[in-house]
């Protein structure tokens, strides 16, 4: 569905009334009528999004709001998230909750929205160059830094490891290396012996591993840049009888992480929380349309899940408590 | 070394079907590729020739062949199946879901059953109903996508027990399971593309459907059997996979089909139907695990992976075609 040239044109008119920086709430709270707000996820094949659904459904039912989730049935897919955009600007829902499917591609759909009115919360994936009414995520690189650090610290500053990269094209899979490798540059006993692409997947993550462990017969950690690949190196250690004597350590809390964390067979996790992040987002979204004031930037603390803590965390989206909006803003951002 | 024991079943029926000495040229001008590619890799690492690599190429390559292999059959009859792929995931989806609820006979049984079902589906769907295999397999891949998506609500599936596992992770003496399936596939797929009625008659529709009706071969009914054998192989590679990683999500399958239309490229199966065959495609599914083995082993950078994957896999191509041309050409 396209933009005809009447809305657009008084889309632009609205721009024109809200020129500066944050837009101002629309006023559907003292309307009494229920606020309706666009929920946008990546797909609805990744565990990820589905956390990130709960999560926000939980914020939903607690404000008593209307939420609709956006999803393209192609994963991640560009070309479809763009048309589910235009689609809902033309819907016109109070707000968008929204993460791009790709951070630079879809800004062109974004700044339409902006010009349409719609205030926009992006959480997870940053965008620039958008008028945003605040970003709420993770900072991938700080994620894999202090995971690293927390890592080389237990193999007391020294070893020889593998680093599994993620999708190359990703923005995240580039941040988290570069956060791997200040961490590696500050602990100058550590070796990284190979650093390979796994593509985010499970099973090329394996394969790549297999194929690794063929030509080094030692290996003291891997560092995955993902949970997903994480299980996938745990795998192919157990099949090899290398299983325990190699580190294994991933990014996400998925649950499958938590119980090889939990049976000692992976050392270690960040929770990347998406339950937390669309959680928190909906809030924003809800108390800008308050009125309130939303600060800019809300980032999620580091949250590492190892042997010592894993029987306090909780495996399921649907299991975990809601994080605190005011501990959350008030701790730095 | 299984390779060898097919090109050896393609001979045989020479006598009678004029084209196999054809056939036998392909399969070897892959296997000139194929070991170009070996002498060079275990020529730039010293970890490249061992026992246990080879082992390790010949299991990555294992369930992209067997999937490959169903693939194959559909395009020799100068169809294609884009549902490969999606059907995997739907099957590995099924069968990681029953399994690890405790019922793995039915598990399998019901994914092999819903791959049949997609395959049996497009075949009437080409056969019967004349749509383009292009379009009816591409309708089925987001059917097979949109009901895993359904059934699996975002959701993994992970934990399969030790016993299932076997078939990803086990060996029989020294050699891993997937490779003996890969090996069993190989040998009953040639025994029936070149010895039985059926094989022939998927050659002939391949090379010309006007004539495979008009001398009286049930066309129709061969192709329909031919699509569902390919979503058959697919559901069956689904099962080796999520053996060896112990989870199944919706995705599992995307990442497949390319793949696996690759390896049959590689093989030297024509697109326009009627020439190639099976051992062909166990070679292409070699090269190309060969090809991601030799990069890892040589630490080749993240963002050039990719562009050299492409290129090895040209060069492969180009370089088979220039051999195997030559061959056909001298022993005219």
């Amino acid at each position: 569905m396209k933009l005809t040239r009447r809305q657009f044109t008084s889309s632009s008119l609205a721009l024109g009334a809200a020129a500066t920086g944050i837009l101002p709430a629309a006023p559907v709270w003292a309307q009494g009528k229920t606020p309706k707000i666009a929920f946008f996820v990546k797909n609805v094949t990744n565990p990820f999004w589905k956390a990130c659904r709960i999560g926000a459904e939980k914020a939903a039912k607690e404000l008593k709001i209307d939420l609709e989730v956006v999803a393209p049935t192609k994963p991640d897919n560009i070309e479809e998230q763009t048309r589910l955009v235009e689609d809902w600007i033309v819907k016109k829902p109070d707000a968008f909750v929204f993460v791009p499917v790709d951070y630079k591609a879809l800004v062109p759909s974004i700044q339409k929205a902006n010009q349409a009115g719609i205030p926009v919360i992006n959480y997870n994936n940053v965008m620039t160059d958008i008028q945003k009414v605040t970003f709420i995520g993770s900072d991938d690189e700080m994620f894999e830094y202090e995971m690293c650090k927390y890592l080389f610290k237990s193999m007391g500053g020294k070893g020889k490891i593998v680093h599994i990269d993620g999708v190359p094209a990703a923005i995240t899979a580039q941040n988290r290396k570069k956060g791997f490798e200040r961490a590696v540059k500050e602990t100058p006993g550590i070796e990284v012996l190979a650093s390979q692409p796994g593509q985010y997947r499970r099973l090329p993550a394996q394969q790549v591993f297999e194929n690794l462990m063929q030509r080094f017969p030692e290996i003291d950690a891997v560092v995955s840049a993902n949970d997903d690949m994480a299980v996938g190196v745990v795998e192919a250690l157990n099949a090899a009888g290398r299983g325990g004597k190699t580190k294994v350590v991933g990014i996400d809390g998925i649950p499958d992480a938590i119980q090889a964390i939990a049976e000692g067979k992976m050392f270690a996790t960040v929770d990347f929380s998406g339950h937390d992040q669309s959680y928190l987002a909906v809030q924003a979204a809800v108390r800008h349309l308050k009125g309130e004031k939303v600060p800019p930037q809300i980032l999620l603390p580091v949250f590492i899940i190892d042997k010592g803590n894993v029987g306090t965390v909780a495996r399921t989206p649907e299991e975990r408590g809601v994080p605190n909006w005011d501990k959350v803003t008030s701790a730095k951002s | 070394m299984s390779v060898q024991a097919g090109t050896s079943a393609a001979k045989a029926p020479a006598g009678f079907f004029g084209l196999a000495p054809d056939r036998l040229f392909i399969v070897l001008s892959r296997l000139v590729a194929l070991s170009a590619l070996a002498i060079t890799l275990s020529l730039l690492s010293p970890h490249f020739l061992t026992w246990n690599n080879t082992v390790n190429i010949l299991r990555h390559a294992a369930p992209l062949f067997i999937m490959s292999a169903g693939l194959t059959i559909v395009v020799l009859t100068a169809g294609i199946d884009l549902s490969v792929g999606a059907v995997l995931g739907l099957s590995a989806c099924l069968a990681a879901s029953l399994i690890t609820q405790g019922y793995p006979g039915v598990g399998i049984a019901a994914a092999l059953g819903a791959g049949l079902a997609c395959g049996l589906t497009n075949g009437a769907l080409v056969a019967y109903a004349r749509i383009p295999s292009f379009i009816a397999t591409y309708g089925m891949l987001w059917i097979a996508n949109g009901l895993a998506y359904v059934f699996m609500q975002g959701e993994v599936i992970y934990g399969l027990p030790a016993s299932f596992r076997s078939i990803g992770v086990g060996y029989i003496g020294p050699i891993p399971i997937p490779v003996v399936l890969m090996g069993v596939a190989i040998v009953i797929l040639q025994i029936v593309m070149h010895r039985t009625p059926f094989g022939r008659g998927v050659y002939a529709i391949g090379g010309n459907p006007i004539a495979a009706r008009l001398s009286g071969m049930p066309v129709q009914r061969r192709l329909v059997v031919v699509y569902g054998l390919s979503g058959l192989m697919a559901s069956f590679a689904s099962l080796v996979v999520i053996a060896r990683t112990n989870a199944a999500d919706v995705s599992l399958g995307e990442e497949q089909l390319l793949p696996a239309i690759a390896a049959v490229c590689l093989g030297g199966t024509s697109l326009f139907g009627g020439v190639g065959g099976i051992a062909g495609t166990a070679v292409g599914a070699i090269i190309l695990a060969m090809v991601l083995n030799g990069m890892n082993l040589l630490g080749i950078k993240t963002f050039w992976q990719a562009g050299v994957l492409g290129l090895i896999i040209l060069l492969s191509v180009l370089a088979d075609q220039l051999v195997g041309s030559r061959i056909n050409r001298s022993s005219r």
